[in-house]
């Protein structure tokens, strides 16, 4: 009697690219950025002391992390950011559905870069929405609804949304570093500037929405 | 009186009378009746009229909330509010046999206020359905309004912090669209 025996090689582990160790953000979010632009299938580990690993799956928009996002440890210790290749078709690295990576990435764009510019970003760009974040799933205050708001509907560079919206420029950077990470940001260095008309302008800290936030004790 | 009418539409089950009880200052004013629709939705009672809640920003200025009944059959009353909205919070809810359909459906109807910016999106029940992705949502609405940028959020109508999100978002979006020059509704007096 004969039996078909079948063969299997086994492949060698795909190879992985280590990254220094890192305090903060920054590094995490080139390196999302990174693997964002490549458009390859990548997964992402990072090892964060004291808050175990956070797995990356960029297929499946989502995330794993045993550290729950209102938790989000902002000078965070990266022990280990590792990129691992993978498949189109491979399985998710970790069980799905897992999280919803927009909240990891507004987390992180807003606390990366020390409210200076992304290092993706270019000086003399105008910014404007493509979609809104969901920001009933994001930990945020109504100084950026004002500041969304603003990019919804006129292209604006960092130091005119600042003015716009009545915050520091280094608030309506990290703004613009999550919207950014996030990909619903255009961005265009030959949209003109905008103008808000000056009656708005005066009646920008007595409109309805300053007189119902303070109402409901916002 | 300076007066502000925020208009709650949407399919039936969606929850906006839910929705303005946690927003309103007063007792709503609730008016329901049996549901003769339970092939669609599996609810004995459902809106079939007016829903009315408030809230005072002072003495002399009130924000009033209209929930106005999700069957198509009662779009005679969406013709007469809608001419006094000055925005609108479209419920979806992400269970309803087709939520993306539902939303087109809506807002060709109070387009005058969908065309000036006016509207803010609330997806309801995605915690029970997965239902459309945000990104579904945003290709049907750059479909029916390219280049019209609408907040859309997934929200609980029963958490008051989410529900005054919504409002306060639909606000400034208006406020800063007339900020900026570009048409805005009327709706408050």
């Amino acid at each position: 009697m004969t039996m078909d025996v079948q063969r299997v090689t086994a492949e060698p582990p795909p190879p992985t690219v280590d990254f220094p160790v890192t305090v903060g953000w920054t590094q995490a979010a080139m390196a999302v950025q990174a693997v964002l632009s490549l458009g390859t299938p990548v997964h992402l580990r990072m090892d964060i002391e004291g808050h175990g690993p956070l797995l990356i799956d960029f297929r499946h928009h989502a995330f794993s992390w045993s550290t729950p996002l209102e938790d989000f440890p902002v000078d965070a210790v990266h022990t280990g950011l590792q990129t691992v290749p993978t498949s189109a078709d491979a399985p998710p690295y970790f069980e799905l559905p897992g999280q919803d990576l927009d909240g990891l990435l507004w987390q992180m764009g807003i606390n990366a870069f020390g409210g200076g510019p992304a290092f993706w970003l270019s000086p003399g760009e105008r910014y404007r929405l493509t979609r809104w974040p969901n920001l009933t799933r994001h930990s945020h205050d109504l100084r950026h609804v004002r500041m969304i708001a603003v990019l919804g509907n006129a292209y604006a560079s960092t130091t005119e949304l600042a003015a716009f919206a009545d915050v520091e420029v280094s608030e309506a950077q990290r703004l613009i570093n999550a919207l950014s990470l996030m990909r619903i940001l255009s961005r265009s260095a030959a949209a003109p500037a905008a103008t808000m008309a000056p009656q708005a302008v005066e009646a920008k800290r007595d409109s309805l929405f300053a007189r119902l936030r303070k109402r409901l004790g916002r | 009186m300076a007066e502000h009418v925020i208009l709650f539409t949407g399919p039936m089950g969606a929850g906006k009378t839910t929705a303005i009880q946690s927003l309103s200052e007063i007792d709503v004013v609730r008016t329901e009746a049996n549901n003769s629709e339970r092939h669609i939705v599996d609810k004995a009672t459902t809106t079939v009229a007016l829903d009315y809640g408030e809230i005072l920003v002072g003495s002399e200025e009130k924000v009033r909330l209209y929930g106005i009944p999700g069957q198509k059959r009662f779009n005679f009353m969406w013709t007469i509010l809608k001419k006094r909205a000055k925005g609108m919070i479209l419920l979806v809810n992400a269970d309803a046999p087709d939520p993306l359909a539902e939303l087109t459906f809506f807002l060709d109807e109070f387009r005058v206020l969908y065309d000036r910016g006016g509207v803010v999106i609330g997806v309801t029940r995605a915690d029970v359905m997965a239902g459309p992705t945000l990104a579904e949502i945003y290709e049907a609405l750059e479909r029916t309004n390219p280049g019209l940028v609408i907040p859309v959020f997934t929200v609980d109508p029963r958490e008051r912090d989410q529900m005054q999100n919504l409002l306060l978002t639909l606000v400034v979006n208006i406020e800063m669209r007339a900020a900026f020059g570009m048409p805005s509704v009327a709706g408050s007096r």
